[in-house]
């Protein structure tokens, strides 16, 4: 007994570590907690955390494979008695299937002679990016997946994901190799929805539950209960017209979505490379550099100051290259005109 | 003669001590919600840790706790230093010190790891919500609490019980 006890004292126990140390390294944790909030995450915090979840996930992916062999198993099990009615139903449904997708391909020809005739540029489809979840923690603090594709695959940060059956999430931390999936239902996730019957606009607020909540849907929102919820593209980072869920009235008269997502395991998804249509106005301010100032005719009425005085703006400059030629004075007046009519 | 204890290296106790604990990360991270009917997800490391900064204090200081916890952080995506500093306060105050160390008997270590696990999830939970500006989620801490509570009796049982057989040691030990 002595001499196990001693040992123990010696060897294991009696072990003293730096108090110095210790503090230091709380220090160091507190600062990483406030340095490294998720709403306000400085580049190099989030290169370092993509760096390293690029690191992290073949090991991730090595784990999960045999977790996918066996993903099916409890439900293959329990529905061996139903494959027989559900190859039925399931063969119904192609046949509608058909003539949805005939309609689908009749309306998009035609879509493509409006934006012909309209020269409209639509949002760009590009090829989905397939990819597989190799991480799913269930912590308190994030609702986020990883998945095993990154920027190398083409993958950017804000494109949406989706599985077979609908809207996941949205790429927010994209290594080279890996990317995180902020989920509809994480505390941090806000996207802009309608109901596809109605039209009617809301925002749909991720709160750590299974069924994210509606807000912003009005005093008496035009929302039945089983509504078809999509995305609405109204901030324009999501396309329009993604399959979210369902309405769900909850008994304090709000509004929550079922999601389709959540149908099926999320193992495998699709990442859309979506490029946002810059709106023609934008599109205008975009195409001038930002040192020849903007190029809103009416402050050159407006400001008769600035263009008397000869003040050294480009756009003076121009003006008045232009009241040179003659035709400086007609373009002025002609957009006077027209800015006294808008008013 | 060599005494029983020193038969074993320790670079095996070293070994298992690394592998259980990033086998206990990697489990935490993994995705088992794939899984039917598997959404429930103790906390593998703090058990891990526990144990072994009982078992063989010296194989778990301050640092290691620390990089324990901010590699959890950063595989689940919570925001860093919150696991980091959860684990490191909680085992600092909880671990069993003196000469007799951690009992050979049950109870007393599921108490302990009780109040760690209650200490390392409050701090957590408060560390949380602090980074992201709003009250965390308690729900699947509560349910990770449970499920630890659960579950830590059986790994407990086997490295008391190894205890018991090997003298003093641990795996190798």
């Amino acid at each position: 007994m002595a001499s196990r006890r001693s040992t123990r004292h010696d060897g294991d126990q009696g072990v003293r570590f730096s108090r110095t140390l210790f503090i230091a390294l709380l220090v160091v944790s507190g600062a990483l907690i406030a340095f490294d909030r998720p709403a306000s995450r400085s580049a190099p915090f989030a290169s370092f955390r993509a760096g390293f979840t690029d690191v992290s996930a073949p090991l991730l992916d090595l784990v999960a494979q045999p977790l996918r062999a066996i993903k099916n198993i409890g439900p293959y099990w329990r529905r061996q008695g139903e494959l027989a009615q559900e190859n039925a139903r399931l063969r119904q449904q192609l046949i509608e299937a058909r003539y949805w997708e005939d309609l689908a391909y009749r309306q998009r020809d035609r879509i493509e002679v409006y934006e012909d005739a309209l020269d409209v540029e639509s949002a760009a489809i590009e090829d989905r990016i397939g990819a597989w979840t190799v991480a799913d923690p269930r912590g308190p603090f994030v609702r986020a997946r990883l998945i095993g594709r990154g920027s190398d695959a083409g993958i950017r940060d804000g494109y949406p994901v989706i599985n077979l059956y609908g809207l996941v999430g949205r790429v927010y931390e994209t290594g080279r190799r890996s990317a995180r999936v902020l989920l509809l239902t994480d505390l941090n996730s806000r996207v802009p929805v309608m109901a596809d019957r109605s039209n009617a606009r809301a925002i749909l607020v991720g709160d750590n539950s299974e069924f994210p909540r509606l807000d912003y849907v009005g005093r008496a929102p035009d929302i039945e209960p089983g509504d078809r919820i999509v995305s609405s593209g109204d901030d324009g980072i999501l396309p329009r017209g993604l399959p979210v869920g369902e309405a769900v009235a909850t008994r304090d008269g709000g509004w929550r979505v079922r999601l389709y997502s959540d149908q099926a395991p999320v193992d495998f998804v699709w990442v859309w490379p979506f490029r946002r249509v810059t709106p023609p106005d934008q599109e205008v301010e975009a195409e001038i550099p930002a040192t020849e100032g903007p190029l809103i005719a009416d402050q050159l009425v407006i400001e008769p100051a600035a263009e008397s005085s000869g003040e050294a703006s480009s756009l003076g400059e121009d003006a008045d290259q232009g009241a040179g030629n003659g035709a400086g004075d007609d373009v002025a007046a002609s957009d006077g005109t027209a800015t006294e009519d808008n008013r | 003669m060599r005494k029983p204890t020193d038969r074993n290296s320790p670079w095996l106790a070293a070994t298992g001590c690394i592998a259980s604990v990033l086998v206990a990360l990697i489990i935490q991270a993994s995705p088992t919600r794939l899984v039917e009917g598997l959404t429930i997800m103790p906390t593998w490391t703090l058990m891990a840790i526990f144990l072994w900064a009982n078992v063989r204090p010296h194989f778990m200081p301050p640092i290691a706790v620390f990089a324990i916890g901010l590699t959890q952080d950063l595989l689940t995506g919570a925001p860093m230093g919150v696991w980091a500093l959860a684990y490191l306060v909680s085992i600092s105050v909880f671990r069993f010190r003196g000469e007799d160390g951690m009992p050979r008997d049950l109870p007393p270590v599921l108490l302990r790891f009780g109040a760690t696990l209650l200490l390392a999830h409050g701090i957590a939970f408060a560390a949380g919500s602090f980074a992201l500006e709003q009250m965390a989620d308690l729900q699947p801490l509560v349910i990770e609490i449970v499920a630890s509570i659960l579950m830590f009796p059986l790994p407990a049982y086997l490295v008391l019980r190894r205890r018991r057989s090997r003298g003093s040691g641990f795996i190798g030990g």
